[in-house]
């Protein structure tokens, strides 16, 4: 089954052209990661997904729904789509269970305390059952990442879009993350992930995407896009990520 | 008579004139909060009228002086309209208008300021745009607007004596009331003075506890 379906897809900031038409569909419970160069248009492609960049021209469907900032459901719309951002966004002003419950519980009308007992069952899962009373600015950022993707999973989503999820991390917090993406994959979890973690991408993706040039440069299973590349860009982008 | 015996004597005056300035001053930044809460969020509105009135009321205060406005209220739009107001009215309607204006640009700053990334993540939970604001952006904006706000209450505190020119006898008017008795200007401004201080020192100790207490660092 399809669950999103990108046709044409062009972005331009003013007169920079970000995206160059993308086509892409991605299937229930598939793990596609996405590479490429920064401002390659990865980030961008991701926030097409759910919206947060307003397409120039084509078309996404989640599920079959058109997603257009002016639909008037597109609010319903995001419930379903999760995202996890970079520099985690966290509500700084909510406490840890706050930051998870108040889009259930604004949302979906879920009863507080069900929200909460929810809560803290998504905390236990990324390894934070002890930090649902702290506030944001007290955890470390390994930390906020997972309350952040605790924070996407309350709303009980079908698709999970990653962006960048590593990148702000130390680097020995990088693990604590991915340990908890990689869990989420083998439950069945559609996910895009934009990522600069090879290993990550080539270890648990179903399929990569390497989008250079606001094209989808090159596709295919990890072992051809890492084992085989065919274009001299992809190799000579695999060159300097993996030498580095 | 010594400055003790005269301030002894002067006192329930000046203490009816600064219950009158707070009472002033309280009424008006409170109407003058919310005017700058709806016109702030005009100014960021998508409908470009709802921009350009908020543009038009912001140039309008900050480029004419508080005088010009309470006398324009006062004296102008009654003898127009040919309604009767009182000078106390007429004070806070100046007041609240000027304060307001200026709140709304403060707040303007206080919600930009807050990180781009928060509405995003508001957004992509499905928190509609409503939503967002109220829960999510606001109260965020509200703890990095507290300094300015408290700024703008003391020089709105202030601001209560220029209403003394339409005959309201607040602190400052209460102060001329006593001179013209008893000629000790020197004395009697060095009290005045002291009473607005006094407020404003207050003000200040108890803003700092509230931003104590809501910091987020």
């Amino acid at each position: 089954m399809i669950k999103v379906e990108i046709r044409g897809l062009c972005k331009s900031f003013g007169p920079k052209e970000i995206l160059k038409g993308i086509d892409c569909d991605i299937e229930t419970g598939e793990v596609v990661c996405v590479i490429g160069p920064s401002g390659s248009g990865k980030s961008t492609f991701l926030r097409c997904i759910n919206c947060l960049e307003e397409p120039t021209a084509g078309t996404v469907k989640v599920d079959g729904h058109l997603m257009d900032e002016n639909a008037k459901n597109i609010d319903e719309l995001r419930e379903d789509v999760g995202m996890v951002f970079q520099q985690f966004n966290l509500f700084p002003h909510l406490s840890v269970l706050d930051n998870i419950t108040i889009a259930p519980v604004l949302r979906k009308r879920m009863g507080k305390a069900e929200a909460e007992q929810t809560a803290r069952q998504l905390l236990e899962r990324v390894g934070l059952a002890d930090k649902a009373d702290a506030m944001p600015r007290s955890l470390s950022g390994g930390q906020k990442q997972r309350v952040a993707i605790a924070r996407a999973l309350a709303m009980r989503p079908g698709l999970m879009l990653f962006d960048e999820p590593t990148s702000a991390l130390d680097p020995e917090m990088v693990g604590e993350v991915l340990d908890v993406m990689r869990q989420l994959a083998e439950e069945g979890m559609t996910m895009v992930v934009v990522t600069h973690e090879m290993g990550f991408a080539r270890q648990v993706a179903d399929r990569v995407l390497f989008i250079d040039g606001g094209v989808i440069a090159e596709e295919g299973t990890p072992d051809e896009v890492f084992g085989n590349p065919k274009s001299e860009r992809l190799k000579g982008f695999l060159k300097a990520v993996l030498e580095s | 008579m010594g400055f003790i015996d005269l301030f002894l004597e002067s006192l329930p005056l000046l203490l009816q004139g600064l219950s009158l300035t707070l009472e002033l001053a309280a009424v008006s930044l409170a109407i003058a909060m919310v005017i700058g809460i709806v016109a702030a969020l005009m100014g960021m509105s998508k409908v470009p009228l709802f921009r350009a009135i908020n543009r038009i009321f912001v140039l309008i205060i900050r480029g004419t002086p508080l005088l010009v406005q309470a006398y324009f209220i006062y004296f102008g739009v009654t003898g127009v309209l040919g309604i009767r107001m009182s000078a106390f009215t007429a004070g806070v309607i100046a007041l609240s208008l000027n304060a307001g204006g200026y709140m709304s640009e403060i707040f303007r700053g206080g919600i930009q300021a807050v990180d781009p990334g928060q509405r995003e993540a508001a957004r992509s939970l499905g928190l509609s745009a409503s939503q967002t604001t109220w829960r999510i952006i606001i109260p965020q904006a509200i703890r990095i607007c507290i300094p300015s706000v408290v700024n703008q209450w003391c020089i709105t505190i202030k601001d209560t004596s220029i209403i003394c020119v339409i005959g309201l006898a607040e602190l400052t008017r209460a102060g001329q009331t006593i001179i013209a008795r008893n000629y000790r200007a020197f004395e009697m401004w060095i009290m005045v003075g002291a009473l607005y201080l006094l407020v404003i020192y207050l003000l200040t100790v108890l803003s700092r506890i509230v931003e104590r207490k809501v910091s987020l660092d």
